[in-house]
């Protein structure tokens, strides 16, 4: 792998239940790099991240650079709306002290949460109280608060309102230009894709196409990833 | 019937149900309320063996509910069974073989628990193990909680690591029922890790609030319900079940909006 490199994949393939969910998948991400997945409902998008982090087997190379700490915010989170865990203790799940908490993590917990515009006050809120924009946001400072150094992002506006979505956008690309941490992005809207990446991996089952936004966000290679008409319509539309 | 309730078993009570209701607080949380109860069967063979040899049916208990919880736990990657229906498995085998061939004498007390006199060394080791199990359900707290809300999450922040953290809560889960057979026998020993969990999941409205009202639950309900045992001259497992059973039913009065 090269140094810059932060992961390499090389030919990776997954097969669930003897069906070929992804095929010879092979790209590097660079240091600093913000990549975007995009492809159709069922390409095999969530698949590829799960691989990534070592949820699930695959053939193929996955290597990640050697330390590297990784922050995930996944598709869907649900806790069980009987679990009487509050904000705080679903922060604590990943400091040392659970029982007792160290004043330095609290208060480097109150600045992190500024960063996504939420109040200490929501520390005491039940997880399952929260409202879907103020869940995602908190599994955002989640996933920020140990300064991963890469980010992989699934969908992240999937259910919120379109000011939320601008939002989580604004607040990603200031965590990334402050902390020049690596992301890499799931996202069904091109319009974001195309302000926010600066590389795109396009995914059908196999690799599609792999480049930088300008090159790849064109009609003749959107019909290719999504079929012919198929990018026309807004996909979360599509599958109503 | 003992009327004068000896010191040892008060200290014992005590310590175990706290050890049941701190590692019950998890249990509920998994949805594993029955597997404790499946788990408790596991030791009746082993009580059957013990008697055999003539050995403390303590150790016969441990050493089979060990090996059953890692039976599960290896056999859970082979197979796309949860752990629910394998340990449903091991029990109804476990139960056929033990209820064969424990003595008819012993079946009862096996059953149900017992006042059984201790000796000295045996009361030591009972009350540190329990003790140093409430240690550890506690300190491994975050680790069982993590990857209990989200299994994905907890092995990305330590992949190495959360498979035995889940071994490390199948072993210590043993130990417990293990120890809580000697007091309620392996018929109710289910129902003192969940009771007390259930009660505190009613009232909690933080997650160590609820852990640690889980464990005190467990301790008060276990001490009261021998002491009152003893008065009346009833079996100790059925009336600190009931008891526990009494105190859930008044918890539904302070259950917490969600």
């Amino acid at each position: 792998m090269e140094s810059h490199n932060i992961l390499h994949v090389d030919n990776l393939s997954i097969r669930l239940d003897h069906e070929t969910i992804l095929n010879g998948i092979s790209f590097d991400v660079e240091q600093g790099e913000a990549l975007a997945i995009i492809g159709p409902n069922g390409a095999g998008k969530t698949v590829l991240f799960r691989a990534l982090l070592g949820l699930m087997p695959y053939r193929g190379v996955v290597e990640w650079k050697k330390g590297v700490r990784i922050g995930y915010v996944p598709q869907k989170f649900f806790v069980d709306k009987s679990f009487p865990i509050t904000v705080l203790e679903f922060f604590l799940l990943k400091s040392r002290g659970f029982w007792m908490p160290k004043p330095a993590f609290l208060a480097h917990l109150q600045h992190e949460l500024s960063l996504v515009g939420l109040s200490k006050d929501i520390l005491v809120k039940p997880v399952s109280e929260l409202s879907g924009g103020q869940l995602q946001r908190i599994l955002i400072s989640w996933a920020m608060v140990n300064h991963p150094d890469v980010l992989l992002f699934d969908e992240p506006t999937a259910g919120i309102d379109v000011g939320a979505e601008e939002t989580i956008y604004t607040i990603l690309h200031k965590l990334q230009n402050d902390r020049g941490t690596t992301v890499l992005l799931i996202s069904h809207d091109l319009n974001i894709v195309y302000r926010y990446a600066n590389k795109v991996l396009c995914v059908n089952k196999t690799m599609i196409c792999h480049g930088k936004p300008k090159d790849i966000l064109n009609p003749e290679e959107l019909a290719h990833i999504y079929g012919e008409g198929g990018f026309y319509h807004h996909p979360e539309q599509e599958s109503l | 019937m003992i009327t004068n309730l000896p010191f040892e078993t008060i200290i014992i009570s005590f310590v175990i149900g706290i050890a049941s209701g701190a590692i019950g607080a998890f249990i509920i949380l998994r949805r594993m309320a029955l597997v404790g109860d499946a788990l408790s069967h596991v030791a009746l063979p082993g009580i059957a063996l013990a008697l055999v040899y003539g050995i403390d049916p303590f150790w016969g208990v441990v050493s089979f509910c060990v090996a059953g919880v890692m039976i599960v736990w290896m056999l859970e990657r082979k197979t796309r069974l949860h752990s629910d229906a394998l340990i449903g498995l091991l029990f109804t085998f476990s139960l056929a073989i033990g209820i064969l061939t424990i003595p008819d004498t012993e079946i009862l007390e096996s059953l149900f628990g017992t006042f059984a006199p201790l000796s000295f060394p045996v009361f030591v080791f009972i009350t540190a193990t329990g003790i140093l199990l409430i240690a550890l359900t506690f300190l491994f707290a975050k680790r069982f909680l993590f990857s209990i809300i989200s299994p994905d999450l907890a092995h990305i922040e330590s992949p190495r690591s959360s498979r035995w953290y889940e071994l490390a809560f199948f072993i210590i889960f043993a130990f417990i029922v293990a120890l809580g057979i000697k007091l309620v026998g392996t018929l109710l020993m289910g129902a003192l890790t969940i009771i007390p969990a259930s009660i505190a999941k009613n009232i909690s409205r933080s997650m160590s609030g609820y852990i640690i009202i889980s464990a005190l639950f467990g301790g008060f309900t276990s001490l009261f319900g021998v002491t009152l045992a003893s008065k009346m001259g009833f079996l100790p497992g059925p009336t600190i079940i009931l008891l526990g059973i009494g105190l859930f039913a008044v918890s539904l009065f302070f259950t917490r909006k969600t």
